[in-house]
């Protein structure tokens, strides 16, 4: 029996496979792009691939993310939310508070011991603090995304950004640059914003000792760094996370696997390559 | 719905009649020579006014109305063209820029003032609106200070303080209007008021049957309106009498207003009007019913005891003017909530947050700390605006909605207790 998740994010879209015995057989991650329903389709069949199976294999498969209702080969939709909490739940047993910072939103979840969702917090309707925060940071210092993380761990005084909007912090990094700042300094300023506003909506839903880090943003070393320095412990990060909401989606199939819920219809993106 | 139920639809329908009614009488008032007195819903002296034969607008009646319609938008933009910020209230602006297109509304042409009346001091943006109203239209404007409730006794002294300004209003109208005072018709007026809140109580209580006939949110916005805006009239009486006669078929015959129930949550905060139905349905396809909100107190806090007394006219209307829900102090907000978790059976809270009402917001975060932490009751935190229809993410909202109902789904189904609220 194999059963799937697809996350469809807005920056990037995932797949996982998982077995009856809630193993790991495949992962794929593409960019969504325009196309959102052809993502959902592109980054199934890559993960079939990658497992070596059939697509007519997989008896359930269950949407997330905000593309969840454009995943149409899907049987049912679950929040990110539920999924990211049930994703860590399963990786990490004992966690019970969840950051996940994704493309243009952050969310923090306080979870049951058994994975439910028992309270949760996002930002509110623009991408101040997410993903979409860093992109213009890189893109005003005209560095990639994937070099500023480590490249503020080389940090000698951080400086202070005050402005955690990401239309203001163009202008703010933009002045630090003309007065001569070492970009590593205001790139340690730019992931200690990041780190302060998540931890203040962790605390809207309670802080508890172990904290699961998921979503794109938690594969940047800087912002895991800045907020294990502000909240003064380690965090939970998988080498999984940028997955979790997929193997979320997964095992909320795999449970209607094993319910017998697949009404007779296996999981079939359709239509011609 | 079916022929066999002869009152479904009333509440809405009779409501819809009578507004419409209402609306068109304002059209004709300047033609007849008519006075006209501008005023707000919360704790509104309506009956006072009519005494002296004034025509009543409500300028965030016709802000609520555009945003229903469709039509705030145009307005608004109106508004910030001519200066005002974005972070100016979502009413006012949709009022200003109504006013400056000809106060050509969706329902009608809507009569200048002879007498503005604020008499809801608990908003400051709200002042300065009919501060800016009774510039433009060089009418009078009286200030009736009502005071906030910020003990959880109701002072003696705020009470007097309200009816001497009453009192002080009751002379300017017969200056203004040449008429006397005639306070045989407040009594009459005040007992058929007193009359229709009681079937209005009867209807919001009924949603305490599990499940619930009425959706004391989605629907009591609708069935609230003839008590705000044409108390005292014989057609206000007429209706609570026929929507209670809906609302009772209902119970027999077990109709309720989402299908079937899954969920009962109690919502705190007005909703987002340009967007009303698409929001109803984000609840709808979880099977949740409203069965208690704030929004529907704003307008007086009657299921609490708050009564207008033909016996004590001006006394009881003060009373009224401190006792609906924006006026009341945090403490006595969260209190009420709490009991209507309670006494309501909710399975959870939903506040919806508006950015353009401070009397609303404020506090809010706080409200949901206390519920979700002290009181273990689940609690959604949904943000979006009642008039400006630039503030509404569907994806966003949709998102938190199901989420939350995932979760309260789960925990149903391993049956933990969902609310032990500590009344």
């Amino acid at each position: 029996m194999i059963a799937s998740g697809v996350d469809v994010g807005s920056t990037a879209t995932k797949a996982v496979l998982l077995d009856e015995n809630r193993n790991i057989l495949a992962r794929a991650c593409i960019k969504t792009g325009a196309n959102v329903v052809r993502a959902a389709q592109r980054v199934f069949r890559e993960a079939v691939q990658a497992a070596g199976v059939e697509e007519h294999d997989v008896t359930q498969v269950v949407g997330t993310g905000y593309g969840r209702y454009k995943v149409t080969f899907g049987h049912a939709q679950v929040t990110e939310i539920s999924c990211h909490a049930r994703g860590a739940a399963y990786l990490f047993p004992n966690t019970r508070i969840i950051l996940d910072i994704g493309g243009q939103d952050t969310k923090a979840i306080r979870i049951t011991r058994g994975g439910d969702v028992e309270d949760f917090c996002m930002n509110d309707k623009c991408a101040a603090g997410t993903g979409r925060f860093l992109e213009a940071a890189a893109a005003t210092m005209a560095l990639a995304l994937e070099e500023i993380g480590p490249l503020s761990l080389q940090y000698r005084q951080a400086l202070k950004i005050t402005n955690v909007c990401t239309v203001f912090v163009e202008s703010e990094i933009l002045a630090h640059l003309a007065r001569g700042r070492a970009p590593a300094d205001i790139l340690r300023g730019v992931h200690q914003a990041i780190a302060g506003r998540s931890v203040a909506l962790m605390r809207r839903v309670g802080l508890d000792p172990e904290i699961t880090f998921t979503g794109g943003v938690s594969r940047n070393v800087g912002i895991v760094s800045a907020l294990e320095e502000k909240l003064e412990r380690k965090l939970n990060v998988s080498s999984d996370s940028i997955y979790m909401g997929a193997i979320g989606a997964g095992l909320f199939a795999l449970d209607r696997a094993l319910a017998g819920e697949h009404g007779g219809e296996h999981a079939t993106v359709g239509g011609g390559h | 719905m079916s022929d066999a139920y002869r009152y479904q639809g009333t509440g809405r329908n009779l409501q819809k009649e009578m507004l419409g009614e209402w609306f068109q009488r304002l059209s004709q008032a300047p033609a007849r020579g008519e006075p006209v007195a501008y005023l707000f819903i919360s704790g509104n002296i309506a009956e006072l006014l009519t005494n002296f034969g004034f025509h009543l607008v409500y300028p965030e009646v016709n802000a609520l109305q555009c945003g229903i319609k469709k039509t705030a938008g145009q307005f608004i933009l109106k508004a910030e063209e001519l200066g005002y910020s974005p972070d100016v209230c979502g009413y006012v602006k949709n009022d200003i820029g109504l006013l400056h297109s000809g106060n050509q509304s969706p329902m009608g042409n809507l009569p200048p003032p002879s007498l503005l009346v604020c008499n809801y001091s608990g908003c400051r943006t709200y002042v300065k609106w009919f501060e800016a109203l009774a510039e433009f239209y060089k009418a009078p404007l009286f200030m009736l200070d009502v005071p906030y409730r910020r003990d959880d006794a109701l002072e003696a002294g705020d009470l007097r303080y309200v009816v001497g300004q009453m009192q002080e209003l009751i002379a300017l109208c017969e200056k203004l209007t040449g008429r006397r005072f005639d306070p045989d018709r407040l009594r009459e007026e005040l007992a058929r008021t007193r009359q229709a809140e009681d079937y209005w109580v009867r209807i919001l209580e009924s949603a305490k049957r599990v499940p619930s006939p009425f959706d004391s949110y989605f629907e009591a916005v609708f069935f609230m309106a003839p008590l705000y805006t044409l108390r005292g009239t014989p057609d206000c009486l007429r209706y609570y009498e026929a929507a209670w006669q809906e609302i009772e078929e209902r119970i027999t015959h077990g109709i309720g207003p989402a299908g079937e129930e899954r969920f009962r949550v109690v919502i705190e905060g007005p909703p987002p009007w340009p967007h009303f139905r698409a929001f109803w349905e984000m609840f709808q396809r979880w099977g949740v019913v409203a069965v208690a909100s704030t929004y529907s107190k704003v307008g007086g806090l009657y299921d609490q005891g708050v009564r207008h007394d033909p016996a004590r006219p001006l006394e009881s209307m003060a009373e009224y003017c401190m006792n609906c829900y924006t006026n009341w102090h945090l403490g006595l907000r969260r209190d009420l909530i709490r009991r209507y978790c309670h006494d309501y059976r909710a399975d959870g809270l939903v506040i919806h947050s508006v950015k353009s009402c401070r009397s609303f917001s404020v506090g809010q975060a706080d409200t949901r700390e206390v519920f979700s932490k002290e009181l273990g009751i689940p609690t959604l935190f949904i943000e979006s605006d009642l008039a400006d229809p630039r503030y509404f993410s569907a994806a966003q909202l949709r998102n938190r909605i199901d989420a939350f109902f995932e979760g309260l789904a789960h925990r149903k189904l391993t049956s933990l207790p969902v609310v032990e609220a500590r009344a």
